[in-house]
């Protein structure tokens, strides 16, 4: 290699990544260049070692960076939006992994096709076997009839699944891999890199021999350092010169596939050394956080003029407990923060002055860095700052000290109220509840020593209980009974909450105990409301949760709630006083909780009228969550189980405790509106009593003044105590690209993240002003969009269709689904407890969560493909079938489907189903035999059944979602031609078919149409 | 001698610069909490205003329950002052008088009905555009009807003397 080209693979190596392995050896390159950002000096020492390391760290680099490589070029198009033409074409069938699709498919599904041909002739079977898939191929991929016609990169048929061994599809690479990926491209091809700075949605690329190149290019253009045109561009802080790209799609002609939902959002493209480290980490994860435009425009009247909104979906957790989810936690106790706007350092800061000041990346005030900062007091020595969690990861904990305290941190209370009226004995609430926790006692996070707890039995007067240590020799489980429900007073100072480690075998016999002693409780009262006042007495000094489990409707004391429905109310515009909370000591209540840190959780389990909408205001305010379990009987397994199960995940959960939410931008925005369950304790402070870990939080953001930077940073930092009492801050921090240009904006825009900013929109306006208005103002939004693309971007002409950009697809279909949900449809039949349920969920579901419940995933089992319901060789997750548009065109007759949408499962049995197909799966004769309604999958010694039985159970995992949800949903089995109702209930689900007062998909979209184009 | 016209449009007089002071109370009030909670940058000088408050967890606010139940005490009184007002207008004829104060006796009397005539400090910050700019026009309002009044006054003074 002779010098000059050394030196050009230096200088490239050096854009790719400023402060990698390999720096030594760039940065004489990088310094001639000015590329190199600031380094301060006082970084020598460990930089001494690393040039002793560099010849062998920089081959490992290599060779590591070319197994990503290889990741990237294997990888299946499952993460490309738009995809050449022709490259598209020869991917089809939609199911291609095997190296001879046609064959592979044909043998591998003799089976699928035996159940078909036994309802209809073997010609047809293999037809009605495509039938569920190859329209899907045909319709997203190029339309056959007129390849490479179409104007842009054509929707493509995206692959949900990973399939190994897929010829390397150039589909554009979300930047996944990081910074290191693409480096030894540059050291082994220097002359493809930077070839042309393509970024985005791909558009039709020639193709060839040089796709695979084709596709490292993009694969490296997504990457946020591979962006620029010319490596010496670099030290030029000039605006990005290409951010997404734009690519317009027809919704008539190309419709809307559904696994497009389950892909990442446009990604976030910023210019290069944006960060200080070159940490892929340096940037938020969507994982974490969302924002709605992922190119934030630079002046209010162009987002105006946009009518996109401008807003974060945070949610702070990814799973229940955090060896799920593990953060980096920063456990010095130095927390460098702006003296000025307070906030957090985080990578996107700059350092001046030789690293001793930095420069906020918000408000630009200069700060000192602390001294501790590159000192490692547990080692004492000196440590390299390069290394500090905060400064590589956007997503960090800080360990906090003593002046983030209020007071010393709480302990996790944790206070029961049982209903032990007659209606929650006689359905087993009481005993399957006392029997969880009992079981659930072990996993209620304890690490501390310090968990308290306590019980409160309540039907028309309070019992309350005093249980004795485990120390105390003669300590007997009291019961005291109050019947004063306007002043709840509490009987006895001590032993009514008590330290779970010390009073355990006492709690233990009296959850043994509970049970039996209301067994033969005849009394219908509920004084709930008294007992929340009594409860909130016992534990305001400490704080904590008060978890209510009633069945029954709170009919006499304090909050007395009276059976308000009306059915000749439903579906007329007086519905929504139904949803709005009738007695005032909810809210007043709330609030109360809230200022002495007791959050609310609300199980209820009522078979007639509860007033979820009143109750579950508290909840609402408290950063708790209602559970509906409507019609719950412990009599039923599945029931049981459910409920047994989920109380216990919801026990383990490691809550946070006295949290408060702040987020923080950069100057010129400013945080505009909150929601979510938790209470505004100032105009920029959510309070959380309790932070649950299964929710997700809307911040709609407004742009003051103009802004000037490429890059605006947003930074959420949630204060709180964690369950083992350490005070703890966890801090993300987002950096996104500003722009004046408008398709910019429109290319960067998350569907997903615009439906759930909408969806919080609308619950609030279903609360406020009824539901015609809210699911108005979603018609009509949506059109304002529509509208406004085709004025401002595809230049006023629409031709015969509806154009609107590829990432944006979704969004009508996802607006139609939000208008048919259960709480927001228009419907005479839907009682309102089950409204305020969905509304509920509607405001809280994380958005991998709300994306199902508002668009249900359905899946073909009969047919599904012979990888489905198998683990993945290279991942070990259960691989799922392709999911099919929510229209009942895509059911046959003859199949088996799952319809999911988080809450409920529906397996939908088709009216011809063969008896092959029922034996196989249920292990009975007959169709007719199939049990019908709340049930599960039995387990059978057959390929087929295990199959079923993993794709059930893979569609109800969580975690692979990255969400923390203690939600089991219930399986229904539902015949065709079996139990009517039933069957209309899954039919509700498939939202792009015409219901009752529902307009169809296709209806919907010739409306919007109509409106558009006129 | 005053008439007993003039005593009446002196207490008009005394009522309304009650009700203007307790709006003017009310938008100070409004401004605060929001001047207060508010972004750091975009509100003047609150720099160091921020910098005595070394971490998140410390009170920096007016609190938005505080708020309200102060604010809500004055609501009834001020609502029923003014009603007392207008039903005095009514049986002493005094059509015109009567006829101003007609529209907010009416609105009034909607949000009370309503049940929303309280501040809910659960969204009050959703809310607070909407009552600031409401105080501001019941604040014009009773501007226009204060010097509406001090006329009445005077000319029934010059009525007197005169007569």
């Amino acid at each position: 290699m002779d010098g000059w080209l050394r030196h050009q693979i230096a200088r490239r190596l050096d854009s790719l990544i400023q402060r990698g392995p390999l720096e030594p050896l760039s940065r004489a390159a990088a310094r001639a260049c000015k590329a190199e950002p600031l380094r301060p000096e006082l970084a020598q020492p460990s930089t001494e070692s690393t040039c002793i390391e560099t010849p062998p760290a920089s081959s490992r680099a290599n060779s590591d960076a070319l197994a990503q490589l290889n990741l990237i070029m294997s990888a299946p198009p499952s993460d490309g939006y738009g995809q050449p033409l022709d490259q598209q074409a020869q991917q089809q069938p939609p199911f291609d992994g095997q190296p001879a699709p046609h064959e592979a498919t044909a043998a591998g599904k003799k089976k699928k096709r035996g159940y078909a041909a036994q309802a209809f002739e073997v010609g047809t079977g293999a037809n009605a076997l495509a039938g569920g898939q190859l329209p899907v191929g045909q319709q997203y991929g190029a339309p056959p009839m007129q390849p490479g016609a179409a104007p842009y990169g054509a929707y493509p048929q995206v692959e949900p699944q990973p399939v190994a061994g897929v010829p390397p599809a150039p589909g554009y690479q979300y930047p996944q891999a990081g910074y290191g990926a693409p480096q030894p491209v540059a050291a082994s091809q220097p002359a493809y890199g930077y070839q042309a700075p393509d970024q985005g949605y791909q558009p039709p690329a020639g193709p060839g021999p040089a796709a695979g190149i084709a596709g490292i290019t993009q694969g490296m253009a997504g990457m946020q350092v591979g962006g620029q045109p010319q490596p010496p561009q670099v030290a030029q802080q000039g605006r990005p010169t290409v951010l997404n790209q734009l690519y317009p799609t027809d919704l008539l002609t190309q419709p809307f596939n559904p696994a497009e939902l389950d892909l990442p959002p446009p990604p976030i493209i910023l210019p290069p050394n944006t960060s200080v480290t070159a940490s892929p980490d340096a940037n938020c994860s969507p994982r974490y956080i969302r924002s709605t435009i992922n190119a934030v425009p630079t002046s209010n009247s162009l987002l105006k003029k946009s009518k996109l909104p401008f807003a974060l979906i945070i949610q702070p957790y990814g799973a229940l407990h955090d060896d799920e989810d593990p953060i980096p936690v920063v456990q010095d106790q130095v927390i460098s923060r702006c003296r000025r706007c307070r906030t957090y350092i985080n990578p996107f800061v700059t350092f001046l002055d030789h690293g001793h000041r930095w420069r906020c990346n918000m408000c630009n005030l200069s700060n000192d860095v602390p001294q501790a900062f590159d000192w490692d007091a547990a080692a004492q020595q000196a440590a390299d700052r390069w290394q500090r969690h905060e400064l590589n990861h956007a997503v960090v904990e800080f360990v906090a000290p003593q002046e983030y305290m209020v007071r010393p941190p709480q302990p996790l209370v944790y206070l029961f109220l049982f209903d032990v009226s007659y209606a929650a004995v006689s359905n087993g609430l009481l005993a399957t509840s006392a029997r969880t926790i009992l079981d659930s006692l072990s996993r209620i996070p304890n690490a501390d020593r310090r968990t308290r707890l306590g019980f409160l039995a309540v039907d028309s007067s309070l019992h309350y209980f005093s249980i004795p240590k485990d120390s105390d020799e003669n300590g007997e489980t009291s019961m005291l009974v109050v019947s004063d429900l306007e002043e709840p007073f509490l009987p006895v100072p001590h032993d009514l909450l008590v330290p779970l480690t010390e009073s355990r075998q006492s709690i233990e016999k009296f959850l043994q105990k509970l049970p039996d002693m209301f067994q033969n409780n005849q009394s219908n009262g509920s004084c709930m409301g008294s007992a929340l006042r009594a409860g909130h007495k016992l534990i305001s000094a400490l704080g904590g949760k008060i978890v209510v489990l009633t069945a029954s409707l709170p009919n006499t004391g304090v909050g007395k709630l009276d059976m308000r429905e009306d059915k000749k109310l439903l579906g007329t515009s007086k519905e929504s006083s139904l949803l709005q909370t009738s007695n005032s000591f909810y809210k007043s209540f709330a609030v109360e909780c809230s200022k002495n840190q007791v959050s609310i959780d609300m199980f209820l389990f009522s078979s007639q009228y509860q007033d979820v909408a009143s109750l579950s205001n508290l909840p609402r305010y408290t950063g708790g969550q209602t559970w509906f379990y409507p019609g719950w009987h412990a009599s039923r397994p599945e029931d049981a189980l459910k409920f047994a199960s989920e109380f216990s995940d919801y026990l383990s959960a490691e809550i946070g405790l006295e949290a408060v939410l702040r987020v923080r931008a950069t100057t010129g925005l400013r945080m505009n509106a909150f929601y979510g369950n938790f209470f505004n304790r100032s105009s920029d402070l959510c309070a959380f009593p309790a932070f649950p870990r299964d929710q997700c939080y809307v911040v709609e953001v407004a742009i003051d003044e103009n802004l000037t930077k490429n890059v605006v940073c947003l930074q959420a930092a949630v204060l709180h105590t964690t369950c083992n009492g350490e005070r703890r801050i966890r801090v993300l921090t987002l950096a996104l690209p500003t722009t004046t240009n408008l398709s910019d904006v429109y290319a960067s825009a998350d569907q997903l993240a615009i439906t759930t900013y909408f969806s919080h929109k609308a619950v609030e306006r279903a609360l406020s002003s009824g539901l015609d208005a809210a699911r108005d103002a979603l018609a009509a939004k949506v059109t304002e969009l529509l509208q406004t693309f085709k004025k401002e971007l595809a230049g006023g002409s629409m031709g015969g269709g509806l154009q609107f950009p590829a990432n944006l697809r979704g969004l009508p279909l996802l607006f139609l689904g939000l208008t048919k949900n259960v709480g927001l449809r228009k419907s005479t039949q839907i009682p309102s407890d089950i409204r305020s349920a969905a509304l509920c969920l509607l405001s809280t579901l994380p958005i991998p969560l709300l994306t199902r419940y508002i668009y249900p995933k359905l899946y073909s089992l009969h047919d599904m493909p012979d990888n489905a319901g198998i683990p993945d060789e290279a991942t070990g997750h259960i691989v799922l079938p392709p999911p099919l548009n929510l229209s009942s065109e895509r059911l046959v007759s003859y199949g088996l489907y799952l319809i999911d949408d988080g809450q409920v499962q529906f397996l939908w049995v088709g009216r011809d189903a063969v008896p092959q197909l029922i034996a196989d799966v249920f292990g009975v004769e007959d169709r007719t035999q199939v049990h019908v309604g709340k049930g599960r999958v039995p387990e059978l010694e057959n390929d087929f059944n295990e199959r079923i039985r993993a794709v059930i159970q893979k569609s109800r995992d969580h975690r692979s979602l990255g969400v923390g949800s203690i939600t089991v949903p219930h399986l229904y089995i539902v015949r065709e031609d079996g139990e009517p109702l039933l069957k209309l209930w899954a039919q509700t689900l498939l939202i792009e078919d015409r219901a009752d007062q529902g307009v169809s998909a296709a209806q919907w979209l010739g409306s919007l149409r109509e409106k558009v184009v006129q | 001698m005053m008439s007993g016209e003039a005593w009446l449009f002196l207490l008009a007089v005394l009522i309304n610069a009650v009700n203007l002071f307790l709006q003017v109370f009310f938008t100070i009030m409004y401004s605060d909490l929001e001047w207060y909670g508010g972004s750091p940058q975009t509100a003047l000088g609150s720099g160091h205003m921020r910098a005595l408050n070394a971490s998140s967890a410390a009170p920096d606010y007016i609190n938005p329950i505080d708020l309200c139940n102060r604010l809500n005490a004055y609501i009834i009184p001020e609502a029923a002052v003014h009603g007392f007002l207008t039903f005095l207008f009514l049986i002493n004829g005094y059509w015109v008088a009567l006829i101003l104060n007609l529209p907010l006796l009416g609105y009034n009397i909607k949000k009370i009905v309503d049940n929303t005539h309280l501040l809910d400090a659960t969204e009050i910050f959703r809310k607070l555009n909407v009552h600031k700019k409401e105080s501001f026009i019941k604040l014009a309002f009773h501007l226009i009807m204060f010097f509406f009044y001090l006329y009445s006054m005077i000319v029934a003074l010059i009525r007197d003397e005169s007569s």
